[in-house]
């Protein structure tokens, strides 16, 4: 299958303006950028992902990456889903002093709109930290699923077809925004 | 918080002439700078490392997936699939490639088929005559424009006229590039021409 890009409206929360923005594959040159831009990304390292699937979220009119996603794609029948395995939104978009707003959701969104498209039904999921249990439900509509496995007690947070096309209406849908 | 080492990479050295040292920020430094609600909003932190316990965990996924599975509405397989289908046209609109599969009439079918519905079903539904329905599915004819309208009003503007004409138009680009008897035949039409190019 054969990736492309895909245009998506962030907003500069100054102004409250929507500005053009793409996300698209990571390439060997933007993994170079992001290790030489540590104090943007400084949650993560990049690096050891190089061999996976990564995409990138960068205004349209400049290479200044914002946003970074890696999915695994979990096309056996049994699974049939996409996994966020880690998300960073760029630090200065991050929290009260944000530049730019909706940076993480039209990742998300992306990751359900490639869920539907792979043929998993819009079926996304990702593992939390304990502590933010409650915040992926309110803030992207995530269905929390708790599981009591022999080594500790965890779980999953899930989107299924309504959620992640409610993600998709909200993030990636021009006519919404 | 216990610190989970997994997604943090707690310190990088580098040769000493480089005479830094990059610390990866712990989840319990994020947590210092930002609420909870920020940090759902804008990371998302890797699962289990552990082989073992990554198989369990997926594992347990899918239990929870195969029960969904059961479970989920006829009306939501529909949804999902005409997203998938209206998905890959936009993103093979998008692409500078052609692929000679993807033609107006292949996605034409695909959209009939994952309806359920026959085509002779189909071409009643939209007051079509079926012969002209299938020799559009087969290539031996280009749609009209009353058809790609009809389309868009059946799928309730999910799939609009728009994205039919692109198709269409990607499709016809093609064919001029790679058959030039298409322009070719029409000269006995054409009395006069120009007798210069633009360019030369």
């Amino acid at each position: 299958m054969e990736l492309v890009t895909l245009n998506v409206n962030i907003k500069e929360t100054s102004t409250g303006s929507l500005l053009e923005a793409v996300i698209e594959p990571m390439t060997p040159a933007d993994f170079k950028v992001i290790k030489k831009s540590r104090e943007k990304f400084d949650k993560f390292d990049w690096s050891q992902y190089r061999q996976k699937e990564v995409y990138k979220l960068r205004r349209r009119d400049n290479d200044i990456i914002l946003g970074l996603m890696c999915l695994i794609d979990h096309t056996d029948d049994a699974t049939d889903a996409i996994e966020i395995e880690l998300l960073e939104v760029s630090s200065e978009n991050i929290g009260q002093r944000k530049q730019l707003d909706l940076i993480g959701g039209c990742l998300i969104a992306f990751a359900c709109r490639e869920s539907f498209k792979r043929g998993h039904r819009g079926c996304v999921f990702l593992v939390p930290k304990t502590s933010l249990l409650n915040h992926y439900p309110a803030r992207y509509g995530f269905e929390y699923i708790p599981l009591k496995t022999h080594n500790r007690p965890g779980g999953f947070m899930i989107l299924y077809e309504p959620g992640a096309r409610k993600l998709i209406k909200v993030y990636l849908d021009e006519n919404q925004q | 918080m216990k610190i989970n080492s997994s997604p943090v990479r707690p310190i990088i050295k580098f040769r000493s002439s480089e005479r830094k040292i990059v610390d990866m920020k712990s989840y319990k430094d994020i947590e210092k700078k930002h609420s909870p609600e920020e940090i759902a909003e804008s990371l998302v932190f890797p699962g289990p490392k552990d082989p073992d316990k990554r198989a369990e965990m997926l594992s347990a996924f899918r239990e929870i997936r195969k029960q969904q599975k059961e479970n989920q509405s006829e009306e939501s397989k529909l949804i999902s699939q005409l997203l998938q289908l209206k998905f890959l046209i936009e993103d093979y609109l998008k692409a500078d490639s052609f692929n000679k599969d993807f033609y107006f009439g292949y996605f034409l079918k695909e959209y009939i088929t994952r309806l359920e519905k026959k085509n002779k079903q189909f071409a009643n539904e939209i007051d079509v005559d079926p012969t002209e329905l299938s020799q559009i599915i087969n290539q031996h004819r280009k749609p009209t424009e009353k058809i790609i309208y009809r389309l868009e009003i059946h799928s309730n503007r999910n799939f609009p006229a728009i994205m039919w004409f692109k198709i269409l138009e990607k499709e016809r680009a093609y064919e001029l590039l790679h058959d030039k008897s298409i322009v070719n035949k029409e000269k006995n039409h054409v009395k006069q021409q120009l007798h210069f190019s633009l360019l030369t």
